[in-house]
């Protein structure tokens, strides 16, 4: 139910946790993990194709860093990717605000 | 899970992303390097080597559910535009091929193969569905007005070209990538 629920947001969540600085995908799910504590789990492997379609959409860019013990791909927000950040979470302000007025919460 | 070591999963996993025109070298380094990470974690842990590759590749997801998430996300708006184009091109070579004076085969064929080849050279990921869409329409309009089956070769050309093209393609990329 929450994998479900998560799917709808979670471009805004690599959004934001890459705005905090360059990543790769393991930093990025241990991120999303740890930051809910737990609750948003998801099957690792299904971040990265968001991850893609993040890139291809412009909103980040994506580079190789040979100088980690590991080659791993490094995850940054690019200028694009900033400004649909901030237009999500004003989104996401406004939805979640009418929720809770509306469930009473 | 049948998949218990890294090695055998990514096997699986880039043999399924093959079969729908999804493998990429650079998506397979990465989630490599994301499994190796994982394992590392769980030695860490205190897990053993097996079972901390176990553990990274249930953490991970099955083949299945990974090639189903690859293939969601990847239908960009550049595949659509190509597929459109696919479609329209297969319905101008059924269109050209039914009419009473155009009586040269040679050229439809040629016209498919180099169509179908290009499209996937460009960069459509999923050969056999840019084949259907393609070399479909010609087939089905004979069958339907004159049920001439051998007009199916125009889909076998289709799919031949795609194919042609998506493996030069990954050779391409292949080369680039060692390089």
């Amino acid at each position: 139910m929450i994998g479900e629920t998560l799917k709808g947001h979670l471009d805004l969540l690599l959004l934001a946790i890459l705005a905090e600085g360059p990543a790769h995908g393991y930093a990025v799910i241990d991120s999303l993990r740890s930051r809910s504590s737990g609750l948003f789990d998801l099957p690792e492997g299904t971040v990265y194709p968001a991850l893609h379609r993040l890139e291809s959409q412009g909103l980040l860019r994506s580079r190789w860093q040979n100088d980690a013990p590991r080659r791993r791909r490094v995850y940054e927000l690019t200028l694009k990717g900033q400004q649909a950040l901030a237009k999500r979470q004003a989104e996401w302000r406004k939805f979640s605000k009418a929720v809770d007025a509306t469930a009473r919460i | 899970m049948k998949e218990q070591n890294i090695r055998s999963y990514l096997r699986k996993l880039e043999r399924a992303l093959w079969l729908r025109g999804l493998s990429d070298i650079d998506t397979l380094a990465e989630i490599e390097s994301h499994l190796r990470e994982a394992t590392e974690r769980g030695l860490l842990n205190g897990l053993d080597q097996a079972a901390a590759e176990k553990e990274a590749i249930k953490r991970f997801g099955s083949v299945r559910v990974v090639t189903s998430t690859f293939m969601k996300e990847r239908i960009s708006l550049m595949q659509k535009i190509l597929l459109a184009v696919a479609v329209v091109a297969g319905l101008f070579f059924a269109y050209v091929d039914s009419r009473p004076t155009w009586d040269d085969t040679g050229i439809t064929v040629g016209v498919i193969l180099l169509t179908s080849g290009l499209l996937a050279l460009i960069g459509f990921q999923r050969p056999w569905l840019l084949a259907l869409a393609i070399g479909l329409w010609l087939p089905l309009y004979e069958i339907l007005t004159t049920h001439a089956y051998a007009s199916f070769v125009a889909l076998i050309i289709a799919f031949i070209g795609a194919y042609g093209g998506w493996i030069v393609r990954l050779g391409i990329r292949k080369t680039f990538h060692t390089a």
